[in-house]
């Protein structure tokens, strides 16, 4: 995959998308096998119940940033004037809702189960001609796949910044807390298998809300940026360094006075509008194209440029670099 | 991060306690049914069942009955028996005046959400679907002595049948 939209991705960039589908697909089959091991053992353990359905719903971001994938590729038309890009927003909300929904859902089933006092029952299975508590079987599958994550969670947390993918980075992001949910699951098991019946739906508690603080971070982050919010770097943590350098670039042209941009995230690429203050009355169009593509040459997610040339500057758009911090 | 700290520290501990307890038999009994056995009364309900449970004049008999006994005397208990309906047997069961139930439950048994079922064997009954008995919720001590004993069983003497 060469481009996105109207962007034709860097070869660096080219790169981390082929890796990132890479590891997307051997996300979803490394999950589709523990969630067939888990059925296998699940029985009467809620922790258990509520760490396999995690694993369901974890395939929930990986579909979406695939077949959001397939969508954002097509260029613009006349009917999508700025491409298909928000598809990756509206994966990236879908996978959000679901998480929010579900492990609430899951943390209201815990907390009556724990209030009626229902005591978990795991019985046995016979392996071999031999009765063995089906606790050590669970503790033993929640043990091995533990491994999983640790391997995918950080190559995608590599790739998620030089993709600018939101999606990607919380996919990664909640692989690097996978390990809670099985730690969380094997104390439930175990505090059954010594008779703290309890333990279990308090480990089912723990891992439900996990689920849902999950799905709440990610429908805020991308609700924000569906409505337009001015472009933050990939972990939402500070606005996007690129805001001040355009203003730097094109108050750096000798025909221009000052200069300000309204940037938006449209998922994985930004839609720039640049308003310019000329330094006089009449300017050329060649230098306004100039300036556009002195920009749209700064770095391959501002390929949608718009320049403005205006009187004065608008004042919620970012004028200084100042600002921009 | 503290929260996971937390829990690494609970997972430890845990495993230092089942470490120390590595002597003591594990899954135990939340309300100690099978210490409560073991030594003492077996409460077992029966409902009747063709060719597993008969009931006459009071008294039962019959393949599933005769396991249960031997069951009993593994744990040196003696099998006190109440005759009822599936539905009143359950409700002794959550009631905590009955330990166990036999009769012609199987596998799809609707009544999981209010007792504990044992694994199915269809070695029980041949030709039908595979039995199960019930037991409290939760005592999965007992359940797995249970669930061991009626392995032991089928292996031995291949079932009832």
């Amino acid at each position: 995959m060469k481009t996105l939209g109207r962007t034709d991705l860097p070869v660096e960039q080219q790169q981390a998308l082929r890796k990132a589908i890479h590891w997307e697909w051997f996300t979803i089959c490394y999950t589709i096998v523990t969630i067939g091991l888990i059925a296998l053992v699940v029985s009467g353990s809620q922790a258990m119940r509520t760490a396999w359905i995690e694993d369901m719903l974890s395939l929930v971001p990986q579909v979406s940033f695939l077949i959001a994938l397939l969508v954002i590729r097509k260029p613009p038309t006349h009917k999508h004037p700025y491409g298909l890009h928000r598809a990756m927003g509206i994966g990236h909300l879908v996978a959000g809702v679901a998480l929010l929904v579900i492990g609430g859902n899951l943390a209201i089933e815990s907390v009556i189960s724990l209030i009626k006092g229902e005591h978990p029952t795991i019985g046995t299975v016979n392996l071999f001609g031999y009765t063995i508590w089906l606790g050590w079987l669970m503790v033993t599958v929640m043990s091995v796949i533990i491994i999983g994550p640790f391997i995918y969670g950080p190559a995608k947390a590599k790739l998620a910044p030089k993709l600018h993918n939101k999606v990607l980075f919380a996919d990664a992001d909640m692989a690097k807390a996978d390990w809670t949910t099985n730690v969380a699951s094997i104390v439930g098991v175990l505090g059954v298998g010594l008779g703290v019946w309890w333990l279990d739906g308090a480990a089912a508690l723990f891992i439900s809300i996990g689920i849902a603080w999950d799905g709440f971070k990610n429908c805020r982050s991308a609700i924000l940026d569906l409505m337009d919010q001015r472009a933050l770097t990939h972990d939402d943590k500070a606005p996007h360094p690129l805001l001040g350098e355009i203003v730097r670039q094109l108050e750096a042209q000798p025909w221009v006075e000052s200069a300000a941009v309204r940037m938006r995230d449209m998922g994985q690429v930004f839609h720039v509008e640049a308003f310019v203050v000329p330094r006089r009355r009449k300017v050329a169009t060649d230098r306004i194209e100039e300036a556009r593509r002195a920009v749209v040459a700064m770095d391959w997610k501002v390929q949608d440029v718009v320049i403005v040339i205006v009187p004065t500057l608008p004042d919620e758009a970012v004028s200084s670099v100042a600002k921009a911090g | 991060m503290s929260g996971r700290r937390v829990l690494a520290v609970a997972a430890l501990a845990l495993a230092g306690v089942v470490a120390l307890a590595g002597c003591a038999p594990i899954p135990r009994d939340p309300d100690g049914t099978l210490d409560r056995v073991t030594g003492g009364q077996l409460r077992v309900g029966a409902t009747p069942a063709e060719g597993l449970v008969e009931i006459a004049d009071g008294s039962v008999s019959g393949p599933l009955v005769d396991i249960v006994e031997g069951f009993a005397e593994q744990h040196d208990a003696r099998a006190v028996w109440t005759i009822g309906s599936e539905e009143d047997l359950v409700y002794d069961i959550e009631q905590g005046t009955l330990d166990m139930a036999i009769g012609g439950m199987t596998d799809k048994t609707p009544w999981t959400i209010a007792v504990g079922v044992t694994r199915g064997y269809p070695e029980l009954d041949p030709g039908a679907a595979p039995v199960v008995m019930f037991v409290p919720l939760g005592e999965n001590g007992f359940l797995s002595a249970l669930e061991g004993y009626l392995d032991h069983e089928v292996a031995t003497t291949g079932g009832a049948g």
